[in-house]
């Protein structure tokens, strides 16, 4: 009686997870439809471990899984100074692309527009643009692009990114975390309800880590009607406001 | 005014010369037919707009045209000039994209009669300083284009400054009037196997052309893609602002398909451009049309 009992729980327990898969959406071709746009609700941006408030700062619970980053003697000390000089060095207070994950988790939507073969990310942030090419190889290296090279395959229902090509010049937050060219980043995107992808990082760099490390949070969609990727053009501001201070142009 | 043009210049050709894929587009290089028409744009747009109307194109599974895939917009030269030029140290030769008026030439008003060849010496190309390309330049800029369609999107992904529009096919409305932007807000449908675009809260800070070709804050553009065969795009597009024109006029053109496997890839331009300073040394930051 027990162990019918135990079965029966079982079944049911299995026949809602199936209950659930089945109801996430689908592309025509049977995976996941991640289209939408889709926001991160951290503080990771301003520092991907746990932190406490400062001016200018929320607290924050970190989207490192354990809260420590694992880096070599070195790193740690140049992580140290990237914090004190991140007004200055900061890929986001020069308005340059902030590469993966980081792009993922800055406070900005973005669209995922979701073919076949091909998987373009669109973030608001600086029209910053992914594209993901789907069972494909990354090109020889050495190349060096801000956002990397990312290609995509699935694992049964979750889209797993293998990101090479890197440069060592982005960062993973504005309390200086930070990486080499030889980043190597996959990520994995688990649609978990019709609105939540779970989201998860596998950061790897034998320059400046010991082991790989990973982070992960929760993807939400924005729900408001007509919901659309709008412009953060903050390079472009910025030469406006120069020009009209007389500060950029001929004098 | 020498130093600067060359920093343009400079700038200019590090983006040419990375696009070593697309080297006949913008090394004026242009096929004499496309899809079986001259593909000088007043000659292309009747054939190909006859020989669209009786292909049947590839479909997708939500049964919209399939125009997934990377595209060139070869007889642009990157967006170099759209008027007829005879070209000079600067500017490759170009033949006219404007289909109507039938002059080839920017029904310009009056007032503005000189104003391109003002933007040209006096200021640099917004795209030089890595602004956006605004609507239409996006299409035709340097690079070309990846075109992705999902069940009421259709997108494009330009390798140039990694630009990207994004167009809702879902009936949705255009957003409000006080909220402007570079690439403005562009509403797409489907009139049988056309894509018809409508781009609306335009502002004035992007051109036409690195010659100079500009619009105000009026500017409403309204695009048909159609597939010619299944290699070939016929681009139309029609302006129209009271602001700075005296009619609607329109350009048509080819947009051909690049080599299978071709990729777009990323091309940073801010972060990578050192040239602002000397573009500034004698040119001044685009800023939209003086008010009149």
């Amino acid at each position: 009686m027990r162990i019918a009992l135990f079965v029966l729980m079982l079944l049911q327990a299995s026949s809602v997870s199936a209950q659930q898969r089945s109801a996430l959406p689908r592309t025509s071709d049977g995976k996941p439809d991640l289209n939408g746009v889709w926001q991160a609700l951290t503080t990771a941006n301003f520092d991907i471990q746990d932190h406490a408030a400062r001016l200018g700062v929320p607290a924050g619970q970190g989207i490192v899984e354990g809260n420590d980053i694992p880096y070599q003697p070195w790193a740690r000390a140049k992580k140290e100074e990237n914090f004190r000089n991140s007004a200055t060095l900061d890929h986001e207070a020069k308005c340059f692309l902030l590469g993966v994950p980081r792009t993922m988790y800055a406070p900005f939507p973005f669209q995922i527009v979701q073919s076949p073969a091909y998987i373009a990310v669109f973030s608001e942030y600086a029209h910053t643009t992914r594209s993901i090419f789907m069972n494909s190889e990354h090109p020889p290296g050495p190349i060096e692009w801000f956002m990397g090279d990312s290609r995509g395959h699935w694992e049964g229902d979750t889209l797993v990114v293998d990101v090479r090509h890197f440069t060592d010049q982005t960062w993973f937050d504005r309390a200086g975390n930070f990486h080499s060219a030889d980043l190597h980043v996959v990520e994995r995107y688990t649609l978990s309800t019709p609105d939540h992808i779970q989201y998860e990082a596998t950061i790897e760099d034998p320059n400046v880590f010991t082991r790989p490390w990973k982070v992960s949070f929760p993807l939400y969609r924005r729900k408001e009607q007509h919901v659309r990727i709008l412009e953060y053009e903050c390079y472009a501001y910025d030469q406006e406001e120069r020009a009209r201070r007389g500060e950029l142009g001929p004098r | 005014m020498a130093t600067a043009r060359r920093g343009f210049l400079s700038a200019l050709a590090c983006l040419l010369l990375a696009g070593i894929a697309v080297g006949a587009q913008e090394g004026g290089a242009r096929p004499a037919q496309i899809a079986g028409c001259p593909s000088k744009s007043s000659d292309f747009y009747p054939c190909a707009k006859a020989k669209a109307a009786a292909f049947k194109p590839p479909r997708n599974p939500d049964g919209t045209p399939n125009m997934n895939g990377a595209w060139n917009p070869v007889t642009a030269n990157g967006s170099q000039n759209i008027e007829d030029y005879k070209g000079d140290a600067f500017l490759n030769p170009q033949v006219s994209l404007i289909v109507d008026p039938p002059d080839g030439k920017v029904p310009y008003l009056p007032q503005y009669a000189n104003k391109r060849q003002d933007n040209w010496d006096h200021y640099i190309d917004p795209i030089g300083a890595c602004w956006l390309a605004g609507v239409p330049r996006q299409v035709y800029a340097p690079r070309g284009i990846a075109i992705v369609q999902a069940p009421n999107v259709f997108a494009f992904v330009g390798e140039f400054a990694h630009e990207y529009r994004i167009i809702p096919t879902d009936n949705s409305p255009h957003i409000g009037a006080s909220l402007r932007l570079l690439m403005g807000d562009s509403r797409g449908h489907w009139e049988g196997d056309t894509l018809v675009v409508d781009t609306t809260n335009l502002t004035d800070r992007t051109w036409l052309s690195i010659s100079g070709h500009f619009h105000s804050d009026a500017l409403h553009v309204s695009e048909r893609f159609t597939l010619v065969n299944a290699d070939t795009i016929l681009y139309e597009t029609t302006l129209v602002d009271a602001k700075a024109y005296t009619r609607p006029w329109t350009m048509a053109m080819p947009i051909i398909r690049f080599e299978k496997g071709h990729e777009v890839w990323e091309e940073p331009c801010i972060e990578s451009d050192h040239d602002l300073p000397d573009l500034t040394r004698e040119h001044k930051i685009w800023l939209g049309l003086p008010p009149q």
